[in-house]
């Protein structure tokens, strides 16, 4: 399985907040059409470092970064690479549910217009429906596409942040801690969605979920302190670790 | 419970009730004053809006064009006002077919008849006074809705002097303070909030608006005065110089507000736009600037009121004046509502005293409705997020 190609990578990747070194040498793969998933303590910087891989670091004042970051053999901290296009080829999800205060339609067509992706009228109509249908949400908003966003609830909003993602179809989706504040009904059609979208892209999540984490990724990489401790197969993380820190965190023994 | 918790309870409570009521009774006193304020004011402008006018028979011949006063017979003619007189012969101009008639007109009556006539105390001789009772008594003088008060600008003679000139002249000045002042202040506090880096310049600019919020208005009265009028050369008492000068100071509110307003914004839409790609500018105007408009609105009309009732750095740059034209532009002399009501409370004659609390009154009105929709307005689109 392995020898997928590799659609983003990390190598020797440091930052710093101020004088605080927030991760140390982190180099990690990932593969294309698979599904990554982060976890580890509180803290030890899993959110800084997806948060590096399509440069919304960037905006954290104080913060520096060291190492190189690959999207398809390309460093996208090079010149040549523009962070908003960046950021259109690779997509985020945040922790909590954060739609704009705008309609459903409006919260999905607004980056593919901003990207001139999609003309008005019926071929953004189209954009937005099979958006929403990719994040399975059409059944349940199809026919309320100008309600306010924020009157769906924190499911369906999460649900909603993931098709507004897909709008502009990005190759490449990072999503953390997507489901941390959704209940178990919400955080399963998450989970099944996470599985369907692996064949059109690939993903890369933070959990501190450990099942979910063995549910949904093909790989898993275990932080520890600002350090990658152990990058593997999910199945062989979690089955037989090669560090003892691994095995003491995921049989729950600290964090 | 044992006596001693006992006590302490009992104490706590009696000093309670004993703050409470110190609390009441503050507010009690405010509330007097207030009653008093308004009372006093209401009482004492309401006769303004009503005006003494005499019925006299006008006759028009060819001679009023150069004696207007010859209009009307000789005992009544002192009653009247000169303004009317004065306007005589060029409405004979305009309408010569009115020569050679005869009407019986309303005409509007002198100050001291108007003052007469509402109980006060007035310069009217004896003989005078027996002949208004004598009119009086034929039905001859009425009380009217003075609508001089809001179509005339300040006279010299009080029963046709009005606030017009000074409305039109607080308009164009509050045009001009928030041509200047809202542009301005918007777009430095979203340069302050949203583009500049923290570091110790921005933190002293910060600083310093803060202070400038604080410093004595006549200090920009004095600063308009040296930039605008002795540097840049624009008009003295010009809407153009009153407004800028009042732009300075509403600048330094505006900027605070809008700041306070573009920080209500939450980190997580910044987010949300940045995440799919939009740029520094498109995440202001497309998400951060829509959401924070109500409050910015809120604290531009606030701080508009407050210019509105501004009276000391205008009086630097020359506003506060004798100017019974109400302007035609922004470089014509101009006066404001503020500075008519001071210059009318100075003024010896009595009827200007009335149009004093009658101009505070109207004054008062706008600014409560100004204040009423930015409540409203912050009540409309009150969110959360
Ligand atoms: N904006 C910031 N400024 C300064 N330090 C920061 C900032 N953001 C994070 N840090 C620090 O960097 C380290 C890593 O934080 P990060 O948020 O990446 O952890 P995390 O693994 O995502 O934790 P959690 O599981 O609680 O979300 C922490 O020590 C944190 O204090
Ligand atoms: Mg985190």
């Amino acid at each position: 399985m392995n020898d997928a190609q590799v659609k983003m990578a990390t190598r020797e990747l440091n930052v710093y907040y101020g004088e605080h070194r927030a991760l140390q040498d982190v180099s990690i793969p990932f593969y294309a059409h698979q599904v990554t998933a982060l976890i580890g303590p509180s803290g030890c910087g899993k959110s800084t470092y997806i948060r590096c891989l399509n440069r919304m670091n960037d905006l954290v004042p104080n913060s520096r970064i060291e190492g190189e970051v690959y999207l398809d053999r390309e460093e996208i901290y090079s010149t040549s690479m523009d962070a908003v296009e960046l950021r259109r080829r690779v997509g985020m999800v945040f922790q909590k549910p954060n739609p704009f205060p705008k309609s459903v339609y409006e919260n999905v067509a607004y980056a593919p217009r901003i990207h001139g992706l999609a003309r008005k009228g019926t071929e953004m109509d189209q954009l937005v429906e099979t958006s929403l249908r990719k994040a399975g949400l059409w059944e349940e908003v199809g026919d309320r596409l100008s309600l306010p966003a924020t009157s769906l609830s924190g499911g369906q909003q999460q649900r909603l942040c993931i098709a507004r993602a897909l709008a502009v179809e990005p190759e490449v989706l990072l999503m953390d801690e997507p489901a941390s504040a959704l209940d178990p009904i919400a955080t399963q059609k998450i989970e099944d969605l996470i599985y369907e979208l692996k064949s059109r892209l690939t993903i890369i999540i933070v959990t501190h979920n450990m099942q979910q984490a063995s549910r949904v990724s093909d790989r898993t990489a275990f932080f520890y302190m600002g350090e990658v401790v152990e990058v593997d197969d999910t199945q062989t993380l979690f089955t037989r670790p090669s560090k003892k820190q691994t095995e003491e965190y995921i049989t729950g023994r600290f964090g | 419970m044992d006596p001693n918790s006992l006590k302490r309870t009992r104490m706590r409570y009696r000093s309670e009730r004993r703050f409470k009521l110190y609390c009441a009774m503050a507010l009690v006193l405010a509330g007097v004053f207030l009653v008093i304020f308004f009372a006093d004011i209401i009482s004492k402008g309401y006769p303004a809006f009503w005006q003494a006018q005499i019925k006299v028979d006008v006759s028009y011949t060819q001679d009023v064009k150069e004696l207007p006063f010859l209009a009307v017979g000789e005992d009544v003619s002192e009653l009247i006002s000169r303004s009317w007189f004065r306007q005589l012969p060029r409405k004979l101009n305009e309408h010569p077919e009115l020569i050679g008639t005869t009407r019986s007109k309303w005409v509007l009556a002198d100050g001291a008849v108007d003052q007469y006539l509402k109980d006060k105390p007035n310069g009217l001789d004896k003989e005078q006074k027996n002949l208004v009772d004598r009119l009086r008594n034929q039905d001859r003088t009425k009380l009217a809705f003075n609508t001089y008060f809001f179509t005339q600008g300040d006279s010299k003679l009080p029963e046709s002097s009005g606030i017009f000139s000074a409305a039109v002249g607080t308009v164009y000045v509050m045009i001009v303070t928030m041509a200047f002042s809202l542009p301005t202040g918007v777009l430095t506090a979203i340069y302050l909030e949203e583009f500049a880096r923290d570091n110790w310049l921005t933190r002293a600019i910060e600083v310093n608006i803060n202070n400038l919020a604080a410093i004595p208005s006549i200090l920009y009265g004095l600063l308009g005065l040296a930039i605008f009028i002795n540097y840049v050369g624009i008009p003295r008492s010009s809407a153009l110089a009153g407004g800028l000068t009042l732009g300075l100071m509403s600048l330094p509110v505006i900027i605070i507000s809008s700041r306070a307003a573009l920080r209500a914004v939450p980190d997580s839409i910044r987010e949300a736009a940045f995440g799919v790609g939009a740029s520094r500018w498109q995440v202001v105007s497309h998400h951060v600037l829509p959401m924070s408009l109500p409050g910015i609105l809120t604290g531009s009309i606030i701080a508009l009121a407050q210019a509105m009732g501004e009276t000391a750095p205008l009086l630097l740059v020359g506003m506060m004046a004798f100017i019974p034209e109400a302007p035609s532009g922004f470089t014509d002399a101009a006066t404001v509502m503020p500075a008519q009501i001071y210059t009318w409370s100075s003024a010896a004659l009595r009827p200007y005293a009335e149009r004093t609390a009658a101009a505070i009154l109207v004054l008062l009105a706008v600014l409560i409705l100004l204040n009423l929709t930015a409540v409203f307005l912050r009540k409309r689109y009150e969110r959360t997020w």
